[in-house]
């Protein structure tokens, strides 16, 4: 595993891009950000990921079909749901598929900053909470 | 991450005290019961009698006896779901299987007692007559207090009838449930029993002045709505908005006023 973790964007709306990448950036990982779900799994068929972070509602492939793919190949990686539309079942759902994590938007940048470092300690690593600093906007 | 939560509720007192016990013993997980109640009695000035009333009997018409109740309920609650944000619990006897709703991490166990076993020293038929008896009164007495039913099965995650499965099985298929993934806090279902206990704690201060107020919360902001004259509503607000924005975890406060007459809700601006 390279030492700056790698971190896997997927949203289909592009502002959540935009504004979680830098801010994920700053804390020491390296991101890839995409809107087509298609796309980020080709890339997640290229590359091996540590962190995915997907939105679940995508319109042709969901955050679910994501989360199936990334398990099947490479169960090392921690997926993060993150939904406009949490409930109790999707949320257990997605747990017993495997999800590292369930956040429902809106969410502070710092909440999913908090997730990642999480993330990071269960894969043996680490990220830089310390230089996130302090924004204002920061709700996605 | 800590935090997991397993809530019993049983048409018998006896099982759900042996089976939330030998539960949290098997998990190693502290019991949360009937003994918060000293701490609910110091904190609201409620007498241990009253409080331990409110969660069996179901109050008189008259208007104290149900107000009493109600304000009795909203201690324990707002007490209850603290102490669920702590730790690793197994909980009972606290009416917690009807407000921990919607938080995914709480497993909700039903325990159906077997008649024949509670009662030695009667016939079947009384021992049945007995538990049909009590199962009426809590289901009156949740769906009085909290709009549900708490003896129908389908408000919980789990069943499990003590007719044909005994307690030691009991607690292992708990056990085990309590185990899946499904069950495990995650950052959602955490925010939304803060959420709760947010909300309860600000209708708990609230209380006092304001026995009619419905509170939410989400994420810090909490939105309080209550009835009051119009000629009062920025005064009511005020008052209000002095008493709920230094507690902990309140970021933003909106209150909406529910004018009498016409029962619309007028919202106030920051």
């Amino acid at each position: 595993m390279s030492e700056r973790l790698a971190v896997l964007l997927i949203d289909d709306e592009p502002i959540v891009g935009k504004r979680l990448g830098p801010s994920l950036t700053k804390i020491g990982c390296d991101v890839e950000a995409f809107e087509d779900p298609k796309k980020a799994l080709e890339r997640i068929d290229e590359k091996s990921f540590d962190v995915v972070v997907t939105d679940i509602r995508m319109g042709e492939i969901d955050g679910m079909q994501v989360l199936d793919h990334v398990r099947a190949r490479s169960p090392r990686t921690k997926v993060i749901m993150i939904t406009g539309y949490a409930m109790v079942e999707l949320a257990r759902e997605a747990m017993e598929k495997g999800a590292f994590d369930f956040v429902a938007k809106p969410f502070r940048a710092k909440d999913l900053r908090e997730v990642i470092a999480r993330a990071a300690e269960a894969l043996g690593a680490s990220v830089a909470l310390d230089n996130a600093g302090i924004s204002r906007g920061d709700e996605h | 991450m800590k935090l997991s939560i397993i809530i019993l509720s049983s048409d018998s007192v006896e099982m759900e005290k042996e089976i939330a016990q030998k539960t949290g013993s098997a998990l190693g997980y502290d019991l949360l019961d009937r003994r918060l109640l000293s701490v609910v009695e110091s904190r609201y000035e409620i007498p241990l009698d009253k409080l331990e009333w409110a969660l069996e009997e179901l109050a008189s018409s008259r208007r104290q006896s149900v107000d009493l109740q109600r304000q009795a309920l909203a201690y324990i609650q707002a007490t209850t779901l603290e102490e669920l944000l702590k730790d690793n619990l197994v909980c009972h006897g606290l009416g917690a299987h009807l407000y921990v709703l919607g938080v995914s991490h709480a497993l909700r166990v039903r325990i159906l007692a077997a008649p024949e076993e509670l009662m030695e020293d009667m016939s079947t038929k009384k021992a049945r007559d007995r538990v049909d008896r009590r199962r009426k009164l809590r289901q009156n007495w949740s769906l009085a207090l909290y709009g549900l039913d708490e003896t129908d099965p389908s408000q919980y995650d789990l069943v499990i009838s003590l007719s044909q499965i005994d307690t030691e099985e009991a607690v292992k298929i708990i056990t085990q449930t309590a185990g899946y993934r499904r069950f495990a806090p995650m950052t959602y279902s955490i925010n939304c029993l803060r959420d709760a206990e947010l909300a309860s704690r600000v209708r708990a201060r609230l209380w006092e002045q304001f026995p009619n107020v419905k509170v939410r919360a989400k994420g810090g902001t909490v939105v309080v709505e209550t009835k009051g004259a119009l000629r009062n509503k920025m005064k009511t607000a005020a008052t209000i908005k002095e008493v709920v924005q230094p507690m902990e975890g309140v970021d933003y406060v909106e209150v909406h006023v529910m004018n009498k007459l016409f029962k619309k809700a007028l919202p106030l601006s920051r």
